[in-house]
């Protein structure tokens, strides 16, 4: 499971770090523009007030008429200059920080679906949603930030060293405490790292009772299971709270001090100060001028408090989709990629291409796992088809992912026209290899879009072509917008055997030199299997099949049948032939109840007949 | 294309195109309401808001009175009372403000948790029509993205109000004091900052509204991206789904940008009326000192003071754009709260009977376009074991779906003993009729887990029963971690038909009046098929089951089997009976069951 345990701390923020850095990095021009149009804003924000003093000196009091004006003109002046350089700065430091959240999101994206199926099976949706979502908004809030620190950091820098330039005791004073506030700083960081990353953490499970509740709706309803998800969704909701609650703590503890710390040396000038000045050591306007700066500090003091606990929670977030970009996919091209032998078409049929070969294959899911397969063996001859047979559990999906590398083989080879697949690059050896799952998978797209998933391009004619050969074609000319029909999420807007069969065209229309069909009519009934049956005869002619399935009709479709158990090949012969001499066969098959009912009904049948008759 | 530019569904289409000034108030105080519970909470932490805004402005009031007091009079002991009263107040600001900062939190983050709660609680009651045209990624950014687009407001909302509100109103009196007339002049700048706020309210809320679509959009292509990734994989075609991603993702970034850019302008047009209200009050005083009407002393101190009223206006307008996106999430969660379950309990609507027989009435049903079912008529007797077949696409899940309600028929009734089921409570009603549809799933967790969806509160040892009787407590407890496996994402942990096996004990471990199993056995080797079925009909004994199965074999087992074509019941009986007819179910049974080679032979 990812998060928690997985991402340590201190190397958590350093490879955070490291991302915000680097996705940064682009834009740095605009970073530094923005910060100079902050400083801008801040310098002339900080010059109106002396204006309007010169304007009251020499306009006003003198009454010149003149001076007034240029005055007016010039306050009006630096009034545009502080709009237009917020406005430049706000829309710059959002849209960098909004660009780069935009950028890792599609990195993310773009890293996720080209990592092993492996990592899909351990790894929530709703996790990885919240990800992409909650996370990379962290990072985004402390990316906005940075002009406006910039900006800030340097308005304390010159308060302090005006101050200091007045007058060096009274600034040491008001200025005393601020090397405390470094360590504060450091400390509340380091505190509230950890919670913040849980509170991450918590806000993914939130997401993810939500995505499965919604995914799995069926199934709650079917079971009135609504109250065993909201127990769920309460749980996660306050654990969001109780992370929330604790670095509400933290910032509860820490920063009061940042408003206390500038206040504290208020509190000394008018105190140590006010005796300065009868000493004769102070004048009054100097004092009330020290006052008037260190009131400057509380504004820019207060955002480095905010910008330190907005740090935290985005290294945190930061970690977290660096732990996602780092992964590594387990299945990956090789360098240096062998081709394909030429198979003239791209089914490779004209030249009796697509021969698959499996030696001494052992497999595990996992390190450590259970064997899968162990010793298997399988040789299909081009244009040959084969039967998988064997009872639930046993490995027969496994073998169907093992050839167009899903996962790779813990031990032996698979080989696919003579090369080893690990040696082709992936997207030559998927294509080649065309599947259709046991569970069916539809986008919410459009049925033409779907049948021509491979082949986004496809015409039409094809794509009817594909329908037809699947038995598909009938219903879709049925729908309201025939094969522009737009279909409900997961295609669940279809009945099961609708949607299987749109998976089968999918796989016809893409062609491949072998074909995969993993239980592919199992929701199909039995007369409609019949025609598809006969239909996919045509497409199986010439092209290496490999057919997992449990009806003896279907089985019957293929040359040979391979009997699986417990990983291993434990028999292979025609359909008639394991049925005569495999006892394990008949079992999984339950050939014999199958052949006592068949006689049976047909028995019960005739009497009936026979009872009707009289 | 799929995912980006199309309309996200019925929540987002029903909302007009922008907030009107009423519906904003109908947000607002819906709002209020929602928070009335935390009233307490929320006075007292602006009590301690008050407190502490007292106490940073009572600084300056030291600083006077030592000069005035101490330095004037040259008097130690004024100065001294002046430092320690003024250290007092600092002091006593701190410790309010450490107050604040949690009470505040408290308020918020319960809102918040309270508010998660509660959308999702009124998510589980949303019938299937809702997630039949709902994505889930858009259901998601519900829950998660527009929940999270409200925490700034909860969070430093009350704070900027009640802060900048006091420095505001007593920047005011302040003014009004040293000059009314000047201060009746600074009011030329409230106009233009209406008018201006005006246009930023009107801009901004169909930009806001636009981002939560956009948001919605991106987690959508997301969450399909994601669920889809194994056919993407299969078929090559990541790059396809990545640019698709990705300008799913770039238009959300267009559109979060816009909303900067209206911020960007409205922002600095407010500082910038702060400043030409200075301008303008500075002419105006420069005139009126000539004509004696005030002294140089009260414009130079007024215009100084003039950025005390202003710096709580920009606030407050920052609190403003706040508001709005706050607004815009809200309203998508109050028109997710606003959407009725189509089905629902109806008032007085009392307990199911333990039993009963199960009869469907004339019903007619279609999902929004033609019906798909036509005066469909069924009785299943209690206690009886009905097998529902037909051809794909028969209507024969959408038959299941109706038996328990999870929709309601347009036409007709379905009833259990004398019950119409809208008259019964749903906890009645789904304790009583349990379906296991056709679309299995599995939920991360463990395989205990997932088999006590069907009756959470039962113990480890009724589990294993269920699993026992079953015939597959072996099979799972000898995985290396027994039932405590996890099943991981979507049961990927699992083969097919292992998966099945779990939905059929969880089914099993319900253990209702009337159980309608949805191909629940279709991946299933015949061979565990035929053992876990003679399991199932033996634990089932008594109840009432309709099994939907395109494997005959199941069929043969029932005590009637009921064919449905093309949204009708066209045949009814035994199996005997049926073979006997020669009719549909004959010609099902014979492709069915005819021998292989035979097959290829026939056509
Ligand atoms: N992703 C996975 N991770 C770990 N174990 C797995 C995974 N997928 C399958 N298994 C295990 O590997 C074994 C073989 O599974 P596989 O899916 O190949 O079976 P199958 O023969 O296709 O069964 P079925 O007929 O039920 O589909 C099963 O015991 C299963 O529990
Ligand atoms: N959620 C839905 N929205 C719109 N139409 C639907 C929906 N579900 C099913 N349909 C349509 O209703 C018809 C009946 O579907 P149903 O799922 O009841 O068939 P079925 O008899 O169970 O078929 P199968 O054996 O293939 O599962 C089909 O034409 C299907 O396309
Ligand atoms: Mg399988
Ligand atoms: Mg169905």
């Amino acid at each position: 499971m990812l998060g928690r345990g997985y991402v340590t701390f201190r190397s958590a923020r350093g490879s955070g770090w490291r991302l915000m850095g680097e996705a940064l990095s682009p834009y740095r021009s605009v970073v530094i523009l923005g910060s100079l149009f902050a400083a801008t804003w801040t310098a002339a924000k900080v010059a109106v007030p002396s204006i309007v003093r010169v304007i009251i000196d020499r306009g006003i009091v003198p009454g010149d008429s003149g001076a007034l004006a240029l005055g007016a003109a010039v306050l009006i002046g630096a009034g545009v200059a502080q709009a237009v350089s917020t406005g430049l700065r706000r829309y710059l430091a959002f849209k960098v920080s909004l660009r780069v959240e935009a950028d890792l999101r599609a990195r993310l994206f773009a890293h996720v679906q080209r990592l092993h199926f492996g990592f899909h099976d351990r790894t929530q949706t709703g996790e990885l949603m919240s990800r992409a979502n909650t996370d990379l908004q962290q990072i985004q809030f402390f990316l906005v930030f940075i002009p406006i620190t910039l900006a800030n950091l340097l308005t304390v820098a010159s308060v302090a060293v005006v101050l200091l330039l007045t007058n060096v005791r009274l600034a040491l004073l008001a200025l005393a405490a601020l090397p405390f506030l470094n360590l504060g700083a450091a400390w509340f960081s380091r505190q509230l790292h950890p919670v913040v990353l849980a509170l991450q953490e918590r806000l993914a499970g939130v997401a993810s009772v939500v995505e499965e509740t919604v995914a799995g709706i069926r199934v709650v309803k079917g079971f009135g299971a609504e109250g065993l998800q909201q127990r769920q969704l309460d749980a996660a909701a306050e654990a969001v709270y109780r992370e929330s609650m604790a670095a509400a703590r933290l910032r509860a503890a820490f920063l009061p001090f940042l408003d206390l710390l500038p206040t504290l040396g208020l509190v000394a000038i008018v105190w140590l100060g006010g005796h300065e000045v009868l000493a004769g050591r102070l004048s009054v306007g100097e004092l009330v001028q020290f006052n008037a700066y260190v009131l400057m500090l509380i504004w820019p003091l207060r955002m480095v408090g905010m910008l330190v606990a907005q740090t935290a929670r985005s290294a945190a977030s930061a970690a977290r989709v660096a732990e996602i970009l780092e992964t590594e996919p387990a299945v990956t091209d090789p360098s240096d990629p062998l081709a394909l032998p030429d198979g003239g078409g791209p089914s490779g049929q004209e030249r009796g291409m697509g021969a698959v070969r499996f030696e001494a294959v052992a497999f595990s899911y996992g390190s450590g796992g259970a064997a899968v397969l162990d010793g298997f063996d399988l040789d299909v001859a081009p244009g040959e088809a084969v039967a998988l047979v064997g009872p639930t559990g046993c490995g027969k999906t496994t073998v169907a992912r093992l050839l167009p590398r899903f996962y790779d083989v813990t031990g032996g080879r698979v080989l696919l026209d003579g090369v080893d697949v690990r040696r082709l690059a992936l997207a030559d050896l998927r294509r080649a290899v065309g599947l259709v799952f046991e569970d069916t998978f539809l986008f919410s797209d459009t049925v033409a879009a779907n049948i021509a998933f491979a082949h986004p391009g496809a015409a039409r004619e094809t794509i009817q072509r594909a329908a037809e050969l699947a038995g598909a074609a009938e219903f879709i000319e049925e729908l309201p917008n025939g094969y522009d029909t737009q279909l409900g999420e997961r295609g669940f807007s279809l009945s099961g055997g609708q949607r299987q069969r749109l998976a089968i065209a999918r796989a016809i229309l893409a062609d491949p030199r072998v074909l995969i069909l993993d239980d592919a009519t199992s929701s199909v009934d039995p007369t409609k299997e019949h025609e598809i049956r006969g239909a996919l005869a045509e497409v199986m002619a010439g092209r290496t099949t490999i057919v997992i399935a449990h009806r003896p009709a279907t089985i019957a479709l293929a040359d040979h049948v391979v009997l699986l158990d417990h990983g291993r090949v434990v028999d292979v012969g025609t359909h008639a032939e394991l049925v005569a001499r495999s006892a394990r066969y008949r079992e999984v098959l339950a050939e014999a109840e199958r052949r006592d009912e068949a006689e049976r009904s047909l028995a019960a049948a005739d009497e009936d007949r026979v009872g009707a008759g009289s | 294309m799929r995912g980006v530019g199309r309309g996200t569904g019925q929540i987002v289409d029903a909302v007009e195109e922008a907030l009107s000034p009423e519906e904003a108030r109908r947000v607002i105080r819906r709002t209020f309401r929602m928070l009335r519970p935390y009233r307490g909470r929320v006075a007292l932490a602006a009590a301690l808001l008050v407190v502490q805004t007292v106490a940073v402005l009572a600084g300056p009031a030291f600083l006077r009175y030592g000069i005035d007091h101490g330095i004037a009079r040259r008097d130690l002991g004024a100065i001294d009372r002046a430092g320690l009263a003024f250290l007092i107040t600092v002091l006593v600001g701190f410790v309010v403000s450490r107050a604040v900062i949690r009470t505040v939190a408290r308020v918020g983050e319960s809102f918040l948790r309270d508010l998660r709660g509660r959308v999702f609680r009124h998510l589980t009651t949303l019938s299937l029509d809702f997630y039949d045209r709902e994505k889930a990624g858009v259901v998601v950014s519900r829950m998660t993205s527009d929940i999270d687009a409200l925490q700034e407001l909860v969070q430093q909302g009350l704070v900027l109000f009640v802060v900048n509100g006091l420095l505001f109103v007593g920047a005011v009196v302040v003014l009004m004091a040293m000059s009314p007339v000047l201060a009746l002049i600074t009011l030329a700048a409230v106009p233009p900052v209406v008018l201006v706020s005006r246009w930023f309210r009107r801009e901004s809320n169909q930009a806001y509204l636009d981002l939560r679509d956009r948001i919605g959009d991106t987690l959508s292509s997301l969450q399909e991206g994601l669920s889809g990734v194994r056919v993407v994989q299969a078929f090559a075609q990541e790059r396809g789904q990545i640019s698709r991603f990705r300008s799913a993702s770039d238009a959300q970034y267009a559109a979060h940008l816009h909303t900067i850019s209206l911020q960007a302008r409205f922002f600095p047009a407010i500082e910038f009326a702060g400043v030409a209200a200075s301008v303008v009050v500075l002419v105006a005083g420069g005139l009126m000192v000539r004509s004696d009407a005030v002294t140089v002393g009260t414009v130079a101190a007024f215009v100084l003071y003039l950025n005390n009223l202003f710096e709580p206006i920009n606030q407050l307008s920052q609190l403003f754009s706040t508001v709005q996106a706050a607004a815009a999430a809200l309203h998508k969660l109050y028109g997710l709260l606003d959407e009725r379950p189509v089905v629902a309990e109806r008032p007085g609507a009392y307990d199911l009977a333990p039993g009963g027989d199960l009869t469907v009435d004339g019903v007619t049903f279609g999902y929004g376009g033609a019906p798909v079912l036509h005066d469909v008529s069924v009785e299943v007797r209690s206690g009886e074991r009905v097998a529902l077949v037909g051809p794909t696409g028969a209507g024969k899940s959408t038959l299941a779906k109706l038996m328990a309600r999870l929709y309601d028929p347009d036409a007709g009734a379905v009833r259990f003993g004398t019950t119409a089921l809208p008259d019964a409570t749903l906890a009645s009603l789904r304790e009583r009729i349990v379906v296991v549809p056709q679309e299995g799933f599995l939920f991360n967790g463990t395989i205990r887990d997932n088999v006590a969806v069907g009756r959470p509160d039962a113990s480890d040892a009724e589990i294993v029963a269920a699993l026992e009787r079953l015939g597959l407590a072996d099979r799972f407890q000898s995985l290396p971690e027994g039932l405590e496996t996890e099943v991981r994402e979507r049961g990927s942990r699992l083969s097919a038909g292992e998966r099945q096996l779990v939905s059929l004990a969880r089914a099993a471990l319900a253990d209702p009046a009337v159980l309608v199993l949805d191909e629940a056995t279709s991946n299933l080797d015949p061979g565990t098929e035929l053992a876990v079925e003679a399991a199932m009909a033996e634990l089932m004994r008594g109840r009432t089951v309709v099994v939907i199965a395109h494997r005959l074999s199941t069929a043969r087992r029932a005590d009637r089997v009921v064919v449905v074509d093309e949204g009708r019941v066209v045949e009814e009986g035994t199996h005997a009976e049926l073979m006997a007819r020669q009719g549909s179910y004959a010609a099902l049974y014979a492709s069915w069951s005819q021998e292989p080679g035979a097959a290829t032979a026939d056509p």
